[in-house]
């Protein structure tokens, strides 16, 4: 190597050495202080304690809380992105079409993914208020009930009601993703199928939804990790309740952290938690690129 | 040349952002300076208790505190009954520490006590005056012989049984209900046009924990032993329970995610007959609800029978200084001056009745019982405070129990939360959910 070459490669090391340290110091780092941690039973509020090694990993395997918390969050995840996505493409589409006001409704759309959690959940649990809550007076008046319902209190109606709010707020995402992309489908592919005799559904299923594929793609993997780690407006809108049967993961990761001050336990759930997605992750990709090998074959 | 060049840029480059990093550093140094470089002390205070009323008069206090110590500022900092847990903890385990907690409840304050995170109380409880203080006033906070873990702002009544006068004489309930028979027929009577029988609460919430342990107590029974041994595997808790789950039906729908907040305000804005909160009542029919202001009053919650005594749950807010805060001396100043008559006054006014002074130099001063609703409710402000001077709560159960420093993370975990919810709402089998219940708190008296 010549000292030209030398000094090339040291200057690509500096160049690339700050990205390296700020990855160190925001990935690995927390990373690392997480299963360290989780080795440990620690105080949360001083920060000691004591070696305890895979003790908290085991209490989690015989825990009925961590299995039904995971089972939970597996459920909400998976409920409420298959609503995202179907709501998301379907609005997509309506907004897709020459309509009146299609630029004030592509933006109006947006408004639940930017409002703040909180504000939706306060909105929200408003609506579903058992004495003053629209949701029920709109039923009562229309004889569909005879007693408030109540939405948040009870099973299957907690589940319901999150799934619905997180499907209403994060919905906007699929849209903005699946509308930019349904804006750059050539238009000849619809002339052709059409030419071929497509009916709208045929040309729905033929042509959007194979050139939805790869935005759809990257659409599910986010918002499955982004959902699989919701916290805010599932402990804001029922606490976990009834009991444990909306409580996920994260939820449970804040009760051992600062409820019951257990850091370790609480490292231990997030570290399971963080293994969990990646083993989604994993799969998923590998039959996305499977599914997308064989498309190209 | 082109290396010249190069080396000429790079130099010239580095010499531009040097010169921009320095500059930038030079006029940023001012700011980020510590509010204590600059003369200036900031002493921050948090409290859950944040009614616009209260923080009027906590203004005041700040206000007053200020002009008393030129050059400190009080930073005020709400958190909330719920919240303070994690907010603590976090502030503990970062070192970023509040000067002055208010308004917590006393077990919290026992808790932090015994991990050493809090500073000794003796001097503020010195400053304030120890023959001030009603008797016995700061023994739950002796934890430690001869040392306070923190003092008392208040007392509060927080499980008094609110009615309305004008249902009950509707309904043919000649008296206040006084065992859980009499309660259960009233509230049944009660219920109609809409209006239900009672707010009691059914969440996974520490409202709801706190709440069940005092019809534990109403029960004749009790979460632990002097010793504090667990103790819920008895007729008393599944007495107790059994109760609960029948007071269900007499609860709106929605009781089964119930806080204090909805509880206060069903009971206020007359969608319950009952209720069951402190004095906050008042002032919060006063200003939303004036309809029904002269047809409310209170009484002691209800037992299962006349022989046992109505247990009133006190939760003793306290104030409290966290290990580690800054400025030691001057926080104890802004501690011992939160109980100057003029601010205190003007604290507890800020809702007569919800929080009950802790000075009896304050309760016989004229400018304390100068309040339109600490008139017109005397009766009822009479009692809460005759009730609160006699509570207890899980930190401390009864003269004979020694403190309980796990009670805050009890109620944290939620394990009677959900042992109501398992039996109330899940139907689960009763002695199944206290053999759990029993075990959890096993647990983390352990732990």
């Amino acid at each position: 190597m010549s000292r030209l070459d030398r000094r090339y490669a040291w200057l690509g090391v500096l160049l690339i050495a700050p990205t390296v340290l700020i990855f160190c110091m925001v990935i690995v780092y927390p990373l690392v202080s997480a299963i360290y941690l989780s080795l440990f039973s620690i105080f949360t509020p001083t920060l000691t304690g004591h070696w305890v090694g895979f003790a908290n990993y085991a209490d989690l395997v015989g825990s009925h809380e961590f299995w039904r918390s995971l089972f939970n969050t597996a459920l909400w995840t998976v409920l409420t992105l298959v609503l995202q996505i179907a709501l998301g493409i379907a609005m997509a589409l309506m907004l897709h079409q020459n309509m009146v006001f299609r630029s004030l409704a592509r933006s109006l759309i947006l408004f639940p993914y930017f409002v703040s959690t909180v504000v939706a959940v306060l909105v929200w649990r408003w609506l579903f208020n058992d004495l003053y809550g629209i949701l029920n007076h709109l039923m009562l008046w229309a004889g569909m009930f005879s007693a408030p319902i109540d939405w948040l209190g009870t099973m299957p109606n907690a589940l319901a009601s999150i799934v619905l709010v997180g499907a209403w707020k994060y919905f906007p995402f699929v849209v903005i993703a699946v509308l930019a992309r349904l804006q750059s489908i050539p238009e000849q592919l619809y002339e052709a199928a059409t030419i071929d005799g497509a009916g709208a559904w045929s040309r729905f299923t033929d042509v959007t939804l194979p050139q939805l594929r790869e935005v759809l793609l990257v659409v599910v993997l986010l918002r499955a990790i982004w959902d699989f780690k919701e916290f805010d407006l599932i402990y804001l809108l029922t606490g976990g309740g009834p009991v444990i049967a909306t409580q996920t993961l994260p939820r449970m990761v804040y009760k051992a952290a600062f409820g019951l001050n257990q850091m370790g336990r609480a490292a231990a759930v997030a570290v399971s938690m963080m293994l969990v997605m990646l083993a989604f992750m994993v799969v998923y990709l590998r039959i996305a690129s499977r599914r997308e090998r064989e498309g190209r074959a | 040349m082109v290396d010249h060049k190069d080396r000429s840029t790079s130099l010239s480059r580095r010499a531009v952002l040097a010169g921009i990093g320095g500059a930038g550093l030079a006029a940023a140094a001012p700011a980020i300076r510590p509010a204590s470089a600059q003369g200036q002390v900031t002493l921050r205070w948090w409290s859950p208790q944040n009614a616009p009323a209260q923080r009027a008069a906590y203004n005041f206090q700040i206000e007053s505190f200020q002009q008393a110590n030129p050059g400190v500022r009080v930073l005020y900092e709400p958190t909330s009954d719920e919240g303070y847990p994690a907010q603590l903890a976090a502030a503990f385990s970062s070192g970023q520490v509040p000067n002055l907690v208010t308004h917590l409840p006393s077990f919290a304050v026992s808790n932090y006590w015994q991990r050493g995170l809090l500073e000794a109380f003796n001097d503020v409880i010195q400053a304030v005056g120890p023959q001030n203080y009603y008797e016995g006033a700061n023994r739950i906070y002796e934890i430690t012989q001869g040392q306070y873990a923190g003092t008392g702002i208040g007392n509060s009544a927080a499980n008094m049984m609110w009615l309305r006068k004008d249902l009950m004489q509707q309904a043919g309930v000649a008296r206040a209900p006084e065992t859980w028979d009499e309660l259960r027929d009233a509230a049944r009577r009660m219920q109609r046009g809409g209006i239900f029988g009672a707010p009691l609460p059914y969440a996974r919430n520490s409202m709801t924990s706190l709440i069940f342990i005092c019809f534990v107590h109403g029960a004749g029974g009790r979460i632990f032993t002097p010793d504090l041994q667990v103790d819920i595997n008895n007729d008393a808790f599944r007495n107790a329970l059994e109760f609960y789950r029948s007071m269900r039906e007499l609860c709106p729908p929605g009781a089964t995610n119930y806080s204090w907040g909805e509880s206060l305000t069903a009971f206020v804005s007359g969608a319950t007959a009952t209720g069951i909160y402190t004095g906050r009542v008042l002032a919060n029919v006063a200003a939303q609800n004036p309809r029904i202001a002269d047809h409310v009053t209170c009484a002691p919650y209800p037992t299962v029978s006349k022989s046992v005594a109505p247990w009133t749950f006190n939760d003793f807010p306290s104030v409290m200084i966290p290990k580690g805060a800054a400025n030691l001396e001057m926080t104890k100043r802004l501690a011992a001056h939160l109980f100057r008559a003029d601010g205190y006054i003007r604290q507890l006014h800020a809702a007569p009745g919800h929080v009950l002074p802790v000075l009896r130099t304050i309760s016989t001063n004229p400018a304390y019982l100068e309040n339109d609703l600490i008139k017109k409710y005397s009766a009822e402000v009479d009692l809460m405070a005759r009730s609160a001077a006699a509570g207890h709560n899980l930190g401390w159960e009864t003269p004979r129990h020694r403190p309980n420093t796990k009670a805050g993370q009890i109620i944290a975990s939620h394990a009677f939360a959900e042992c109501v919810q398992r039996v109330v709402i899940n139907g689960d089998n009763v002695a199944t959910v206290i053999s759990d219940t029993q075990r959890r708190l096993e647990e983390i008296m352990r732990s």
